[in-house]
C-alpha cells in the first residue's frame, strides 16, 4: 500500500472571503492558513462558524467569493471542479454511501470517472476494503444500508482513498456514530494516517475529538474566522482567549493526560538488575535511591520481579529468584489518562514502563506524571516566549 | 353566444346542478368518512384484517369509475343510487388507507404514556390517537373529496344528479350551438367546486390540529 | 406534512411482503378467470342482434385492443413529456417555477376526466387522437408530480457526496438522483396507467372506440349483458395493468433501498 501511493501536498488559503448572496456578514472573512503536507488538521468550532464552509471551498463545493485557495502550490481555480474533486477525497456524516450500489461499486465511482481498467478497480476495492478493515469476501458485494454505521464509515473513508489522492476533506464523518465505534474509527483513521500521509482536513464541532486526531487545530468563531491555529497541547495550555477556553470548557490538565503518551514524558528511574546481579551491589543502589525496591529483568531487560530493601538484606552472591512477580505494568503508548487509571488500581506507588518489545524503559509514579504536566506546561510557556508573546 | 352569455342564461338551472354536485359529495363523502374510519380503528391493531379491508378497498379503486357506474346500474337503475353508491365506494379506500397507517404512525411511546397515566384502551384511542393520527386521516379524506368530485361529473351519464349534466348536455349538442358554453360551464364549475372543497380542508386542517403543525 | 410527500411516502410504502411466488401470481390467474368465465357465458347464452353485434369475438377482440392502443398511445407521450419536464424542474436553474407548476398540476387535478375529453371533443374533433390527447392531459400529472417529488426527497447529502467525489452534474443525475427516485416515479406510472385504462372507457362517449363501447351500447340500447360485459372487461383490464405496475416497481426499483 505505501509504495508508489501519493503522500499529501500542502494546502495553503490566502485572504479567502465567502458571502453568501443575502446572507448579510460573510460566513467566512480573509481567512489565511497553511495546512502542511501530510498533516491532519481540524477545523473546530460551534455550527455556524464557518468551517464546512471553508473546508468546502477546498474542493470548490463552494466557490470562494475572493481570495485564493493553493493545493499542492496549484490555484483551484486553475482546475475544473470535477476534475479538482477526484483528486481529493471526501467523506460525509454518515458516510454518504449511495444506498442503490453496492459497497464494490461506491467504492470504484472515482476510478471509473477517471477511466480506470475494470481489473484495476476490482483490485483496488478489495486492496481498500482490506486497508479498513473490512473482509472484501463478505462486504463486497453488500449494500451500504445493511451495515452499521461503523462500517458505513468505513466504506466511506475507502471510497475517499479509492484514486489515492492527495488530500481528504472530512465533514463531521464520525458524528453519528456511537462513542465506542467513534474511538475505534479513530483510533483506525490515526493508524491509517501513519501509514499514508496525506493531507487531511478534518471538521468537527466536538473538543476531544479535535484534540485526539488534530495535529494542528483551527479554532474558529462566528462569523468566519481562525481565533486560534496551534498543536493541540498548546491549545490546552495556552487558549487564546475567553473564547476558546470557554469552547474547550475546562479540564484541560485532564485533557492534557489523554493527548500525551507516557513514552514522550520523561520517566522516573528505579534501581533495577539482572538476577545474576550481586545482591550487596543492587543493596547499595536500593539505599541510595531511599524508596525501598528494585526491579529484577531478564536476559532481555523485560521486568520480572519486584524486590524489596528487607529481602536483599543480609544475602551474598546473585540475586537469584527472590521477590514478587510483576504483575501490572504500563506500555510506553499508553496516554498519561490510561497510565493513571492503572497506577490508581495497581497495589505499589510505582509501575514500570516497557518500551519497545516490552523492554524496561523507565517507571512511573503519581509524582511523575505531576512532573509531567507541569514540565509540559512550562515548556509550552517557554515557547510562548521565546516567540515574544505576552504569558 | 359567449361562456358569459350562457351562464347568465341559464344562471338558475347552473346554481341548482352546482348545489346538487356540492351536496352529493358532502353527503357522500360524509358518510364514506364514518364508515372508512370505522373499518380503520377496529383493523388498525390487527395486521391481516387490515390488510384484507385495504386489499379489497384497493381492488374496488382500481376499477375504473365507469365501468363501476355501469355494474351498478342492472342491480340499482339510472338516477341518484348507483351515483351515490359508487361515490361512497370510491371514497373509502383513501379514507381507511389513511386512518390505518395514521393510527399506526402514532408513536408507541405515547400511547405507552397514555396507558401510563391510567387511561383506558377507548380513552387512549380518543384522546391520544385518534388526535394525533387526524392530520393524516384529513388528508384522507380530502383525497376522497377530490376523487368524489370527477366520479360525481362521470355519473351523468347514469342519469346522477350535478354538474356533470352540462358536460353530457355539451356532448349530445356536439357540433351546435352551445356545445362549448355546455362543456365549458360544466368542466370548469366542478373544477372550481373541488378547488372550494379544497379550501375548506386546508381551513378546517388549520383549525383542528392545533399544536401539530411545525413550519 | 405537504400533501406532496405524504403522497410520495404512501406510494413507496412497499406492499407487504409476501414470500411465496403464487401469491404473486394469483391475482392475475383470478382476474383472467374471470374475464374469461364472462365472455364465456356471453358465448353460450343466445344473444339477440344488437347484442351479438357488440358481443362476438371479433368485436371484442378489437375493442380491447383499441382500449391497450389508448392506454399505449397517451402513456408513452406521458412519459415522453413528463420525464424530461420533471427533471428540468428539479434543476437549481428552473427550481423557482417548480411551485407554480404542482400548484397548475393541483389545479388540472380538480379539472373532471370527463370533462376535459367531452371539452377537447367539442373544441377540436371526435375520435381515437383527441381521446389520446385528452388521457394524455389527464394522466400527465401523477407521472410528473412523482418524478419531481422523487427526484426533490433524494438525500441531499447524496447529491453532495456524488459532487464531492467530482460527478459532474450530468454524472449525479443519472447515477445518484434518477436511481434513487425510480420507486415513486414507477409508482406515478402506474396511476397514470390505471387512470389512462379508466379514462379510455369515458372516450367511448367521443367516438374513439374501446372497450367504454360496449358501456354506451349497453345503455343506449339497454342490453344488460353487453353493459355488463364491458364494464368487467375494462375492470380486469385495470386490475391487471395494475398488477404489471407493481411487478414492474417491484423488479425495477433499484437493490439496496430497503
Amino acid at each position: 500500500m505505501a509504495d508508489g501511493a501519493t503522500v499529501g501536498v500542502p494546502i495553503e488559503l490566502r485572504k479567502v472571503t465567502k458571502a453568501f448572496p443575502g446572507g448579510g456578514e460573510p460566513a467566512v472573512r480573509e481567512l489565511d492558513l497553511h495546512i502542511p503536507a501530510g498533516e491532519i488538521v481540524v477545523l473546530l468550532g460551534p455550527s455556524g462558524c464557518g468551517k464546512t464552509t471553508t473546508m468546502r471551498m477546498i474542493n470548490r463545493l463552494i466557490e470562494p467569493t475572493s481570495g485564493d485557495i493553493l493545493i499542492g502550490g496549484r490555484s483551484s481555480r486553475d482546475i475544473d471542479p470535477d476534475r479538482l474533486r477526484r483528486h481529493i477525497g471526501y467523506v460525509i456524516q454518515q458516510a454518504g454511501l449511495f444506498p442503490h450500489m453496492t459497497v464494490a461499486a461506491n467504492i470504484a465511482q472515482v476510478p471509473r470517472m477517471l477511466g480506470w481498467p475494470r481489473k484495476r478497480i476490482a483490485e483496488r476495492v478489495d486492496e481498500l476494503l482490506t486497508l479498513v478493515g473490512l473482509e472484501p469476501e463478505t462486504y463486497r458485494s453488500s449494500y451500504p444500508r445493511r451495515l452499521s454505521g461503523g462500517q458505513q464509515q468505513r466504506v466511506g473513508v475507502a471510497r475517499a482513498l479509492a484514486a489515492d489522492p492527495p488530500v481528504l476533506l472530512m465533514d463531521e464523518p464520525f458524528g453519528a456514530l456511537d462513542p465506542i465505534s467513534r474511538e475505534r474509527i479513530q483510533d483506525e483513521l490515526l493508524r491509517l494516517q501513519e501509514e499514508l500521509a496525506k493531507t487531511i482536513v478534518f471538521v468537527t464541532h466536538d473538543v476531544d475529538e479535535a484534540l485526539k486526531i488534530g495535529d494542528h487545530i483551527a479554532i474558529m468563531q462566528r462569523p468566519g474566522h481562525v481565533v486560534q491555529y496551534a498543536r493541540p497541547a498548546e491549545i490546552l495550555t495556552n487558549p487564546a482567549g475567553d473564547y476558546v477556553e470557554q469552547f474547550l470548557g475546562g479540564g484541560s490538565s485532564m485533557r492534557l493526560l489523554r493527548l500525551t503518551q507516557v513514552g514522550d514524558i520523561e520517566l522516573d528511574r528505579i534501581p533495577y538488575a539482572s538476577e545474576d546481579m550481586d545482591a550487596r551491589d543492587l543493596l547499595r543502589e536500593v539505599e541510595l535511591d531511599g524508596r525501598g525496591h528494585a526491579l529484577i529483568l531478564d536476559g532481555m531487560r523485560r521486568p520480572l520481579r519486584w524486590i524489596a530493601q528487607a529481602e536483599l538484606e543480609g544475602v551474598h552472591g546473585p540475586v537469584g529468584d527472590a521477590g514478587e512477580p510483576v504483575t501490572v505494568s504500563i506500555g510506553h503508548r499508553m496516554t498519561l489518562q490510561d497510565a493513571l487509571e492503572t497506577l490508581l488500581n495497581a497495589d505499589t506507588d510505582v509501575l514500570p514502563v516497557l518500551g519497545r518489545r516490552r523492554a524496561y524503559a523507565g517507571a512511573l509514579s503519581l509524582g511523575t506524571v505531576q512532573n509531567a504536566i507541569q514540565s509540559i506546561k512550562a515548556r509550552e510557556r517557554e515557547r510562548r516566549l521565546r516567540r515574544g508573546e505576552a504569558p | 353566444m359567449n361562456l358569459w352569455e350562457y351562464v347568465e342564461d341559464r344562471w338558475d338551472l347552473i346554481l341548482f346542478e352546482t348545489v346538487q354536485h356540492a351536496s352529493m359529495v358532502a353527503q357522500c363523502v360524509l358518510v364514506a368518512a364514518v364508515l372508512g374510519v370505522l373499518v380503520g380503528v377496529a383493523t388498525y391493531r390487527r395486521p391481516r384484517p387490515a390488510a384484507v379491508a385495504t386489499s379489497i378497498a384497493g381492488v374496488l379503486f382500481t376499477i375504473p369509475s365507469l365501468a363501476m357506474l355501469g355494474l351498478l346500474i342492472p342491480p340499482l337503475g339510472l338516477g341518484v343510487a348507483p351515483s351515490v353508491t359508487a361515490i361512497v365506494l370510491y371514497a373509502l379506500l383513501p379514507i381507511i388507507r389513511n386512518t390505518v397507517v395514521g393510527l399506526r404512525g402514532v408513536d408507541a411511546t405515547l400511547v405507552d404514556a397514555a396507558r401510563g397515566i391510567g387511561m383506558s384502551r377507548r380513552g387512549s384511542l380518543a384522546r391520544v390517537e385518534l388526535p394525533l393520527a387526524w392530520p393524516v386521516i384529513l388528508t384522507g379524506i380530502r383525497v376522497a373529496t377530490q376523487l368524489a368530485m370527477g366520479i360525481g361529473a362521470v355519473a351523468a351519464y347514469v342519469s346522477g344528479p350535478g354538474l356533470g349534466e352540462q358536460i353530457f348536455s355539451g356532448l349530445a349538442r356536439l357540433g351546435g350551438a352551445n356545445a362549448v358554453n355546455s362543456a365549458l360551464t360544466g368542466t370548469i364549475g366542478v373544477a372550481i367546486l373541488a378547488l372550494l372543497f379544497d379550501g375548506c380542508f386546508v381551513l378546517l386542517g388549520r383549525l383542528t390540529t392545533p399544536g401539530l403543525r411545525h413550519g | 406534512m405537504t400533501v406532496e410527500s405524504a403522497a410520495a411516502k404512501e406510494e413507496t410504502t412497499p406492499e407487504p411482503r409476501i414470500g411465496r411466488s403464487w401469491h404473486v401470481i394469483l391475482p392475475p390467474l383470478c382476474y383472467l378467470a374471470v374475464a374469461a368465465a364472462m365472455v364465456g357465458y356471453t358465448q353460450a347464452v343466445p344473444l339477440d342482434g344488437i347484442e351479438h353485434g357488440s358481443l362476438n369475438l371479433t368485436f371484442l377482440r378489437r375493442r380491447t385492443w383499441e382500449h391497450v392502443e389508448l392506454v399505449f398511445f397517451s402513456t408513452v407521450l406521458v412519459l415522453v413529456v413528463a420525464l424530461p419536464l420533471g427533471v428540468l424542474l428539479t434543476r437549481r436553474a428552473l427550481r423557482r417555477a417548480t411551485p407554480v407548476v404542482l400548484a397548475l398540476v393541483n389545479l388540472g387535478q380538480a379539472t373532471p376526466a370527463v370533462g376535459l375529453v367531452v371539452l377537447l371533443a367539442v373544441l377540436f374533433t371526435i375520435g381515437f387522437w383527441t381521446a389520446v390527447v385528452a388521457l394524455f392531459a389527464y394522466s400527465l400529472l401523477p407521472t410528473l408530480r412523482n418524478t419531481m417529488v422523487g427526484i426533490e426527497q433524494v438525500d441531499p447529502r447524496l447529491v453532495d457526496a456524488g459532487r464531492g467525489i467530482g460527478m459532474s452534474a450530468a454524472g449525479v443525475l443519472f447515477k445518484v438522483e434518477l436511481p434513487m427516485a425510480v420507486p415513486v416515479i414507477l409508482s406515478g406510472v402506474r396511476t397514470t396507467l390505471v387512470l389512462n385504462v379508466g379514462t379510455a372507457g369515458i372516450a367511448a362517449f367521443i367516438g374513439s372506440g374501446g372497450l367504454g363501447d360496449l358501456i354506451t351500447t349497453g345503455v343506449s340500447t339497454q342490453r344488460n349483458l353487453v353493459l355488463i360485459t364491458g364494464c368487467v372487461l375494462i375492470a380486469v383490464l385495470a386490475l391487471i395493468i395494475d398488477w404489471l405496475g407493481g411487478l414492474a416497481q417491484r423488479y425495477l426499483s433499484p437493490k439496496g433501498l430497503t
